[in-house]
């Protein structure tokens, strides 16, 4: 009986220790495979953790509001940056860094940092949205910022358009209400012949669906009417109308966008109509304002109002 | 007319002015023109403050645009109804075209015209007038003219796809034009200049006249206010025809408040209006 069971506890006792050591490969397996879903994990917390701090950090200095006018080396520098704005930016959660390459310790090397920036300004941006990049520079302002801008004409660059560290979410009613601005910096008669038509009125009252000047022009692909491949020319003009106005045909395209009716320039049935107008409420008002006025004197005079005269 | 103490209660006299047909085209004009002044303006005054509140209080634009093709079906069944009624008028040859006693323009106008101007400075007595004095004739004329430019501008810029199969782009610029021009015209005519003046603020209507309401007036008022018609009338024996018994006293009573609540509305939308017009150039 008794062989019998030794027998069978070191029968029990070798089952033991087998499974004991499928169970330990099995564990030393499931450690290996944790390494190395985790190591990465830990890695990209370890990089992500100081780097958000690091925002902070710079933050420190730069939310200060009297860098918002340093003197450095006998110029005035805006160097101010408001952390509440900048965290509701479409970037909130980037840290500083991801544009400002180079700054990664503080104090930082501020003078070779900033030379280096200023020249890349533009590229800071391609890092991320290099679509929009090589859209920019194959437009018209792109061209421009190359080849014009030693010249001193201005063209804009990605953060003319779309700031700095407040950067909005395009399709947002409050950006779109934007852009007519944005533009209108640098092509202020296009702006106020603009406003004059209804899309320009009803998306300065909250109207999203109307066309801006980016809906007709494109906004990275903005190029001159003539040139074939704009959003505008003879070819591209109606598609363009189209995408909000299924029924145009050619006739609606010829709709003018850009004119001041009283102005001379514009075509001569326009102009003579917006005269005649102009003219006639100056009239029908002055006579009707006089006409009202001695009535009234006259009224008042001969105490008809509560007088006798009257009811 | 003997009047006052003699005529006790029960035995007033009115003069009928308006048919019913007149009342209820009023009434469309009224509330369809409120409706466009309101959802229109704050377009074309875009900046203003009171503009965009406003335009949020409707609803927004697309709201607002929604309203003011609503109102507009209104304004254009007013036309064409005016427009119906005087084709049968000069048809049906319903009265005469040409007389002191038409709405159409005359002679007799200019006079009035130059002797209400002296009798603005003191220098004349105040000319008898016609049943229409030359300013109810140009706000007649006005408005109805206006309907054609302002509606027929209106619907192209309704149906610019349309319009543009047959006609050139520019003929939207000119349409923008008239419309948004004739619209400053026509509030500033029915708001302030002409016929606010003329239902409320003349001493012969202040502070409110309610006969396009109730389409009568009591003779008494009649007689000084229309002496022309009253005598041209006595002479041809034509009097009895617009001479009836007055409503009764419920009705009179109906009519006093609609004309009450009609001229406090009117008076709160004319303001709103004339801030949102003078916000712009003030601030
Ligand atoms: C200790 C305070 C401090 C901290 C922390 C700090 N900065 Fe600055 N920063 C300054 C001052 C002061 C200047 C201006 C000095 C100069 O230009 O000579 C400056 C200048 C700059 C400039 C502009 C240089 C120029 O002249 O155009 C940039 C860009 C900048 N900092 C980015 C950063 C970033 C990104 C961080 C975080 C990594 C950071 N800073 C952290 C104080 C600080
Ligand atoms: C999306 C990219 C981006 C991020 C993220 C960003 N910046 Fe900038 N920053 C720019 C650009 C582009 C300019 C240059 C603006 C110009 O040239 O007008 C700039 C300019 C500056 C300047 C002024 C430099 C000068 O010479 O005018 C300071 C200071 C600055 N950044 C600090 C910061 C700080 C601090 C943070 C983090 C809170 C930050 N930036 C995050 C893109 C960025
Ligand atoms: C002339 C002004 C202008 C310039 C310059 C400009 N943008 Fe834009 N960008 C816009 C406008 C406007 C929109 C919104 C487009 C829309 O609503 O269709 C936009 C949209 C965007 C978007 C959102 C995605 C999209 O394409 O709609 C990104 C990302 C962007 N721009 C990045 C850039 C970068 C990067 C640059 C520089 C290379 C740049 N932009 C230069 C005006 C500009
Ligand atoms: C480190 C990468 C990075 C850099 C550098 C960067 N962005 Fe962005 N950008 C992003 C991310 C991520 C988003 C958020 C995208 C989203 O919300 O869909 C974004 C969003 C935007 C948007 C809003 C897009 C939208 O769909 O509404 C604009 C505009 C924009 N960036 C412009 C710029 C400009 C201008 C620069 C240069 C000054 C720049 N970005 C630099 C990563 C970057
Ligand atoms: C920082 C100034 C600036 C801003 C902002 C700007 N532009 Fe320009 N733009 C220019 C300059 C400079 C030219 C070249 C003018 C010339 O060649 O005479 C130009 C040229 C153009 C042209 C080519 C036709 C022409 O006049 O020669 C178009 C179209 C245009 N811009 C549209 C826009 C639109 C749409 C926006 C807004 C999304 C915009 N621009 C924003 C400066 C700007
Ligand atoms: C409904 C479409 C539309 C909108 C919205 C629009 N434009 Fe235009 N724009 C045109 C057309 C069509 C032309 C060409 C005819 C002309 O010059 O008037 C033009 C011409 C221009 C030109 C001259 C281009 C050239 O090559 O000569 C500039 C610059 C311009 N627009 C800027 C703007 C700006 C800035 C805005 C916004 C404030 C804007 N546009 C809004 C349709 C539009
Ligand atoms: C982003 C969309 C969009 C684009 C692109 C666009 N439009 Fe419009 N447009 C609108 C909307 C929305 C309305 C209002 C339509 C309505 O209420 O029925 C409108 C109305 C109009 C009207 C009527 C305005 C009035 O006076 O009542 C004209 C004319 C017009 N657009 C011309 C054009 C032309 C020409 C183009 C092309 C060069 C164009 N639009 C491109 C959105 C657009
Ligand atoms: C009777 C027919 C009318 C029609 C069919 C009509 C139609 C239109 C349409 C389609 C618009 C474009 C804006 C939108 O879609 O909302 C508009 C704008 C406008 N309407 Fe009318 N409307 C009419 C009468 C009036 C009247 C009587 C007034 C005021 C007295 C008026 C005032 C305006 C104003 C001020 C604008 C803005 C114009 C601008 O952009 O400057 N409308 N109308």
């Amino acid at each position: 009986m008794a062989g019998g069971a030794r027998n069978s506890v070191s029968g029990l006792a070798k089952e033991f220790t087998f499974l004991m050591r499928w169970a330990f490969s099995a564990f030393v397996l499931y450690l290996a495979a944790l390494m190395l879903v985790a190591v990465p994990a830990l890695a990209q917390t370890q990089t992500t953790v100081p780097e958000t701090s690091l925002t902070d950090r710079c933050l420190t200095c730069h939310r200060q509001e009297y860098l918002g006018r340093l003197q450095v080396d006998e110029q005035q520098k805006d160097l101010y940056v408001d952390p509440a704005a900048y965290k509701d930016s479409a970037h909130g959660l980037l840290p500083c860094n991801a544009c400002h390459t180079g700054f990664s310790h503080d104090p930082h090397q501020m003078v070779t940092n900033a030379e280096f920036f200023a020249e890349t300004a533009g590229e800071a941006c391609r890092n991320c949205h290099d679509d929009q990049f090589e859209m920019y520079k194959q437009s018209y302002h792109g061209t421009l910022t190359r080849d014009i801008a030693s010249d001193g004409v201005e063209a804009p660059e990605c953060v003319d358009c779309h700031g700095t560290h407040a950067i909005q979410e395009v399709a947002t009613l409050e950006y779109r209400q934007s852009i007519q601005d944005v533009c209108g910096t640098c092509h202020g008669g296009r702006e106020s012949t603009f406003l004059d038509t209804y899309h320009g009125k009803a998306i300065t009252l909250g109207r999203e669906a109307a066309a801006t000047c980016v809906d007709c022009h494109g906004a990275h692909s903005i190029l001159p009417i003539s040139n074939p491949q704009s959003t505008l020319s003879r070819a591209n003009i109606l598609s363009t109308c189209q995408q909000c106005h299924p029924q145009a045909s050619q006739g609606f395209t010829t709709f003018l966008v850009h004119i001041t009716p009283t102005s001379p320039k514009a075509p001569v049935i326009v102009f003579l109509v917006a005269v005649f107008y102009l003219v006639l409420i100056i009239a029908v008002f002055s006579f009707g304002g006089i006409h009202t006025l001695l009535y009234i004197y006259r009224g008042i005079k001969d105490g008809l109002y509560f007088g006798k005269g009257g009811h | 007319m003997t009047t006052g103490t003699v005529a006790t209660e029960g035995v007033r006299l009115v003069y009928r002015r308006f048919s019913a047909f007149h009342r209820f085209n009023h009434y469309l004009v009224m509330t369809s023109f409120f409706g466009l002044v309101l959802t229109g303006l704050p377009l074309k005054f875009k900046d203003s403050y009171f503009s965009q509140q406003l335009m949020n209080a409707i609803g927004g634009v697309e709201a607002a645009g929604f309203i003011h093709r609503t109102s507009a079906v209104l304004n254009i069944l007013y036309f064409v109804l005016e427009a119906g009624y005087m084709a049968w008028y000069v048809a049906a040859r319903k009265g005469p075209i040409f007389s002191d006693d038409s709405i159409v323009p005359g002679k007799k106008d200019w006079q009035d015209m130059k002797g209400m101007f002296r009798w603005f400075f003191g220098r004349g007595p105040k000319p008898a007038l016609n049943r229409f004095t030359y300013w109810e004739k140009f706000d007649y004329w006005a408005l109805f003219a206006g309907t054609v430019l302002i509606g027929g501008s209106g619907l192209m810029m309704w149906f610019p796809e349309a319009t543009t199969r047959i006609l050139p782009g520019v003929t939207l610029n000119v349409a923008l034009v008239i419309h948004s021009n004739e619209a400053f015209l026509a509030t500033g005519v029915i708001f302030i200049f002409v016929h606010f003046f003329s239902a409320h603020g003349r001493p012969e209507s202040f502070p409110a006249d309610q006969v396009i309401f109730s389409g009568y007036l009591p003779v008494e008022h009649y007689v000084h206010e229309r002496p022309l018609e009253y005598e041209n009338r006595l002479k041809d024996g034509t009097l009895d025809q617009v001479v009836t018994l007055a409503p009764s006293p419920q009705r009179r009573r109906m009519f006093g408040w609609i004309t009450a609540a009609v001229t406090v509305f009117a008076f709160l939308a004319a303001t709103y209006t004339f801030l949102l017009i003078i916000w712009p150039l003030v601030f």
